[in-house]
Order: structure tokens, then C-alpha cells, then sequence
């Protein structure tokens, strides 16, 4: 049980830094990222790789962050003219893109057969149970310190900055913001801190593959960033392992249900979680904490 | 319309008592009790299909066995949980078998991926897995004997494949298939076939999305085959074949028996299809096993997977009655002596296997599947196929060996 705990409270962290990522760029600039499950990928298998190769695992988080800040680049530059919905279907296709690459570049990612065997640091030292509670200890740290630091950037000229483009991009111009300058260096930040998520899944699992990247896992972050409430990184990381909990939890409230067979109990749950995103919408549409705007200051 | 007063403390208050309460049933189990087996099948996602009969078929064993006085007197219990057919919803649900059901085996899981996660969770908590999966890795990972699978490896499909072409008279075989798990092991045993005989082969490995495949049909055409291996899926398949027919192609086609399956013969016009062969692991239907199975689910032919988790399931219960203790280290030790002892008695299901090994006699398990004997590594030794043919427009058995 305390195993289990642990690993779901691992899990927890490691969404909450998908949804930390997903806050800054959704709630910040307002660019809808619907290819997180790519950028995971992306850190994932930049530190599988790189590891495998026999660098240490902090040059493997390295590298990770690296090629996070690359490909988020890429597809800022690349969609530099799209907004809204248009940036959202470039994104799905870019997480499709990766995921495909990683499905063919069998000399590179082992295809579909996935790369197995990733460094967990310590773990042959220490044993799996000290491994599972220092790593559990060392992913919350993590997200500690981002939601630490995505706060400040919050409060700081920065963050005022990509709100007032998120608002009105022309305004933003119009007052001398540099529009594109600003949402290069968000995508950029977010793409790295999703890529630092997946580095972290995989030194974590040790194994990870083409699958383990499907859009599902989009769609569980955007459940908690909307349930935490968008703009706020708090909230982010409440929605987070809120939405861990309830995808936990509901395994043991489908056990206790009478009459229930597993085919139904499983449908149940899909089901359970769209429900629960249409009630968060429909009670609380800003989320549970909602943005705080600061008020401008007087002068 | 009433409004739902909810804020923000009593919201957070409210869903923490839920997920408190959520965890509770687990630190009320007791040590001791019942066995405990845990079902890792896809119930949704692409594999969807399969799972929903696989645990009614586990289900219907374990009833059985219960009514019979269970194992060694304990009653076992199934805990059934749905990976999703995705490896990180398949991890979750494995560590919530593993450490809060504590089952001593986890059966059924299917799709390579998700296996191939779940697996170092069962050998490091030292939990038994058996698995329908098919990709070569599986078997190759340090999984120390916790881990059995009844699929047979590509690699015994693919020499399938060959030996088979060989049989047709083939010298000559093109291998073309999209880019899968398995393409590689697969050639790999089609061509070791082919060499053995002095015959030649090339692989050709295409985009399984194109509408059209004429400059691959040509590719083929330049090596000029007298046979062709398909190793694509039903979509890919039926436009290929389109562009093998124009061609005026003559030689021998053979394709897996999951691509050109009868869906594949109601949607393309019946001459392009006309001749092909397929192959496809064959249960052992007509064994009492199969016949046993038939009748605990009441589907006329059970496909292949739950064939084998019916075998995971007797085997596994067999394993525990034989050492005596139910743990997956008391299953890996034993999983081979009620497999395939050499001078066992054969039974074909684990009530009769229960009570031998309760006279204290050693029984060898053939089962639905097929005979169920494994290597040291956990791949099945053999298992029989069914060969097809495409005979005026309907799949007609040449033979199942």
C-alpha cells in the first residue's frame, strides 16, 4: 500500500509539472498546446537516448531540457501567423510527428518495441523501496521549485507582459511589447519544463516507447488545468494531482459498487472523467483557483 | 433552478475525503485469505475487444475451482483491472494490483508495449506475469523466470512463413510490410528459411497510410518474385492488393490470417483476393481444453487470447497447488513442473489437476491454446497453425499443423 502510495503520489508530481507547462503557455500567452504528449516524448527519449549512450543521468535532464527548448523553437517560429484553433491542430500534429518518428527511427528509438532498461540513479544501491521514496522526495522538490519559480514570473514586468499579449496581441505590440520575442522565450520555457516532466517519467519507469505518448494524456492535463483553474500555477498543480487522485481513486469506488463487472467498471471510469470535466465547467468555469489579477498600481 | 453553493474549502474538504476514503478497502485486506490473481486486459482502447471475454473466461475457471473446494482450501479471487491498452495507465493499474491486491500473478496483459512496462514491476515485487503478447524483446528482458507467454514469438511465425513458401515450391520471396514491431524478426526467420534451401528474399518496408502503392508494386516486379509475403493489416492490405492485381502478379501470396480476414474478402472484389494464402496461430481446438472453454463462455470459437488466458489462469493455480503457497516466486518454481513434466499425467484443466496433485501425482497441463510448454526464457515451444486458403472467394482450411 505505501508503495503504492508513493508511486501515485510520483505520478502526481510528474502531471503537475505537465500541467505547470500547459498553465504557462495556455494561461499565459493563451497559445493553446495541444501537443504536450509530444514534448514529453520528446524529453523522455532525449534522456533515454542520451543515457543509454553512457552519460550520466544530469546530462541526460540536460539534454532533455535542450532539446525541449529546440523543438519548442521550431514550432513557435513554424506557426508564428496561427492563433487559436489553428495553433492547437499544428500542436496535435506535432505530438502525432514525434510519436511517429519515435515509432520508425528503430536505429534511434527501438521503434515500437520501445526503450527499455533506462538508468533509475541509485537504484541498484539503495534498493527499489529507498529509490521510490527518494524519487517520490525528489519529483515534488521539482515541482516545488518550478511552481516557486513560474509564480514569481507571474508577478513579475515579464508576466504582466505575456498576459497583455494573451489579452490583445496588437495592443501589446501597440504599446511596445515585443510580441514575438515574448512568445518564443514562453514556448520555449513550457516546451523545456514538459520535456523535464518526461525526462523525469523515464528514469522513473525505465522504460518507455511510442505508446506511452498517445493524446490521452493531453486530455488528463487540460482536465487539470481547467479543474485547478487556468492562469494560476497553484492551481495547475492542485488540478494536477487532483485529477491523479480521481483516476486512482475510482478503481476502488467501481470495486465497491455491487453488480458492477470489470468491462462496466472500466467504461464507468472514461466516463467519470469526461462528467467530471463537464461539472467543473459548468459549477466552477474559472477553476478552483481561479487567476488573480493584481491590480495596476497607482501612481 | 437551485445554484450548487460550492467554494472553494468545502470543494477541497469534499474531494479529499474522497480520495481519502478511496484508499481505505486496501489496508483492510488481511495477509492471509483467499489467493489473490490479478487480470491486466484491455477493457477499452484499441484492444477493447479482446478484454471483455478474456476475464469472463478467467472468471467461469475461477468459479469452477471455488466450487471444487478451491486450492489447497483457500478460495482464490480475481481482481480485475483495465490497462487502457496505453503502458502508463497499464503501470498505474499494475502497482495498484501489485501493492495494494498483493495477487501473486498478474495474466492477460496484451499489447507488446504495456507488457513490456508492466514487467519489471512483477519481477522486482517478485509477481508472476503471463502474457499474451508477441514482440521478441518480452522474452529477452533480465525478467529472471517471472514471466511466461503463450503467443508465439514473430520469430516462430515468421519461419512458419518461410518453411511454408518453401513448401509451395518458392525460391524466390518478396517481404513486404509496413513498418511494425516485428518486420525485422520476421524477415529475419523468413529468409533464414529460404537459405536453408538455397532460395533468396528481400524486404520491402512501406507507409502503411498511402492510397496507392504502385512504385512498391514495381519495386517487387524489378526483383521478380515467385512469391510474395504480405505483412501488413487489413487497410494496407486491400490497396496493395489492388496494385499486385493490375501488375498481372502469378506467383504465391501469403498474408496473415488477421489481414485478409473476411471483412478484407467482403470489400475487394473477389478476384483480387482469389488464391491468397494466410496462416495464423491456431488454438487447439478439438483439444478437451478448447472444448471446456467453449462451454464455460458459450462463444462458439474463442479467439486466440482468450484461449491463452485460460491456460494462464489453470496453469497458474496448478503451480500454486504444487508448492503449496501462493506467491509468484512458489509459481515461477513450480510453473514448469505442472507444464510439461515428462512422465505427468496430461489434464486439460485445473479442477482435475487439483486433485492429482492433491494424490500426489505430477501432471503436465495441455491446454486450449495449445500444449503450453516453455522455454527457459518463457516462449512457448510450439503451437499449431492454420493454414488458409482464398477459394472462390471464401477462406477454406488447407490444414492446421
Amino acid at each position: 500500500m505505501l508503495s503504492y502510495l508513493l508511486f501515485t503520489l510520483t505520478i502526481g508530481g510528474i502531471y503537475a509539472m505537465l500541467a505547470l507547462s500547459l498553465n504557462l503557455i495556455w494561461g499565459g500567452v493563451g497559445m493553446v498546446n495541444l501537443g504536450l504528449a509530444g514534448f514529453f516524448a520528446v524529453g523522455a527519449y532525449a534522456t533515454a537516448i542520451v543515457t543509454g549512450a553512457g552519460a550520466p543521468v544530469i546530462v541526460g535532464l540536460g539534454s532533455a531540457l535542450l532539446a525541449g527548448v529546440i523543438v519548442g523553437l521550431l514550432v513557435t517560429y513554424g506557426t508564428l501567423r496561427l492563433r487559436g484553433d489553428y495553433l492547437a491542430i499544428v500542436t496535435l500534429g506535432l505530438a502525432e510527428v514525434i510519436r511517429l518518428i519515435a515509432l520508425n527511427e528503430r536505429w534511434l528509438t527501438h521503434g515500437a518495441d520501445g526503450m527499455s532498461g533506462i538508468v533509475a540513479p541509485l537504484r541498484s544501491m539503495v534498493g527499489s523501496q529507498a529509490f521510490n521514496l527518494g524519487y517520490l522526495v525528489f519529483v515534488s522538490t521539482v515541482v516545488i521549485l518550478l511552481w516557486l519559480l513560474l509564480r514569481r514570473l507571474d508577478h513579475s514586468p515579464f508576466g504582466r507582459a505575456i498576459k497583455a499579449v494573451r489579452e490583445d496581441q496588437e495592443l501589446a505590440a501597440f504599446a511596445g511589447k515585443p510580441v514575438l520575442r515574448l512568445k518564443l522565450q514562453t514556448f520555449a520555457v513550457s516546451a523545456a519544463v514538459a520535456s523535464l516532466a518526461g525526462a523525469l517519467y523515464s528514469h522513473f519507469q525505465s522504460y518507455i516507447s511510442p505508446d506511452h505518448f498517445q493524446p490521452l494524456i493531453t486530455i488528463y492535463i487540460f482536465l487539470a488545468v481547467s479543474a485547478g483553474g487556468v492562469g494560476r500555477p497553484a492551481g495547475a498543480v492542485i488540478g494536477a494531482y487532483a485529477v491523479v487522485a480521481f483516476l486512482e481513486g475510482t478503481r476502488f469506488v467501481a470495486e465497491l459498487l455491487p453488480g458492477v463487472d470489470p468491462l462496466q467498471a472500466a467504461a464507468l471510469r472514461e466516463m467519470l472523467v469526461g462528467a467530471a470535466l463537464l461539472l467543473v465547467l459548468h459549477l466552477r468555469p474559472q477553476g478552483l483557483l481561479p487567476e488573480r489579477i493584481q491590480p495596476a498600481r497607482k501612481t | 433552478m437551485t445554484t450548487l453553493n460550492l467554494d472553494r474549502r468545502s470543494f477541497l474538504a469534499a474531494s479529499a475525503a474522497v480520495a481519502g476514503a478511496s484508499f481505505l478497502p486496501g489496508s483492510l485486506l488481511a495477509q492471509d485469505g483467499p489467493i489473490r490473481i490479478g487480470t491486466l486486459t484491455p477493457l477499452t482502447g484499441a484492444g477493447g475487444p479482446y478484454g471483455p471475454v478474456m476475464v469472463k473466461a478467467v472468471k467461469a475457471v475461477v468459479e469452477k475451482v471455488n466450487a471444487a473446494g478451491g486450492v489447497k482450501g483457500r478460495m482464490v479471487e480475481i481482481v480485475s483491472e483495465d490497462d487502457q491498452t496505453n503502458p502508463e495507465a497499464g503501470v498505474r493499474a499494475a502497482r495498484k494490483l501489485i501493492d495494494v491486491d498483493r495477487v501473486s500473478a498478474i495474466i492477460g496483459t496484451w499489447a507488446s508495449s504495456v507488457t513490456t512496462a508492466v514487467a519489471p514491476l512483477c519481477w522486482e515485487s517478485k509477481t508472476f506475469l503471463c502474457t499474451v503478447s508477441g514482440a521478441d524483446a518480452i522474452t529477452l528482458l533480465p525478467h529472471q523466470g517471472y514471466l511466461v507467454r503463450t503467443q508465439p514469438n514473430t520469430a516462430l511465425q515468421g519461419r512458419k512463413f518461410g518453411e511454408f513458401a518453401v513448401a509451395q515450391g518458392g525460391k524466390k520471396v518478396f517481404y513486404l510490410s509496413p513498418q511494425t514491431p516485428f518486420a525485422d524478426s520476421q524477415y529475419a526467420a523468413i529468409e533464414a528459411a529460404l537459405t536453408k534451401v538455397g532460395g533468396e528474399s528481400r524486404k520491402y518496408i512501406y507507409d502503411d497510410k498511402k492510397p496507392s502503392y504502385r512504385s512498391e508494386v514495381d519495386e517487387m516486379l524489378r526483383y521478380a518474385p515467385d512469391t510474395i509475403v504480405l505483412g501488413g493489416y487489413t487497410p494496407d492490405t486491400s490497396v496493395l492488393l489492388k496494385d499486385i492485381y493490375r501488375s498481372g502478379f502469378t506467383g504465391t501470396k501469403i498474408a496473415f490470417g488477421y489481414s485478409v480476414n473476411q471483412k478484407l474478402l467482403d470489400t475487394v472484389q473477389p478476384e483480387l483476393a482469389e488464391g491468397i494464402f494466410t496462416i495464423s496461430p491456431s488454438p487447439a481446438a478439438g483439444s478437451e481444453a478448447y472444448k471446456a472453454l467453449v462451454s464455460l463462455t458459450g462463444v462458439a470459437s474463442p479467439d486466440p487470447y482468450t484461449t491463452q488466458i485460460y491456460d494462464h489462469i489453470n496453469l497458474v493455480l496448478l503451480a500454486i497447488a504444487a508448492a503449496g503457497q501462493a506467491s509468484g516466486e512458489a509459481i515461477r518454481s513450480k510453473i514448469r513442473a505442472v507444464s510439461q513434466s515428462p512422465d505427468g499425467v496430461k489434464v486439460d484443466n485445473a479442477v482435475d489437476g487439483l486433485k492429482l496433485i492433491a494424490e500426489g501425482r505430477p501432471i503436465n497441463y495441455d491446454g486450449a491454446s495449445g500444449p503450453c510448454d516453455f522455454t527457459d526464457i518463457g516462449d512457448i515451444i510450439d503451437c499449431q497453425f492454420r493454414y488458409d486458403q482464398v477459394r472462390a472467394g471464401k477462406l477454406t482450411l488447407v490444414k492446421i499443423a
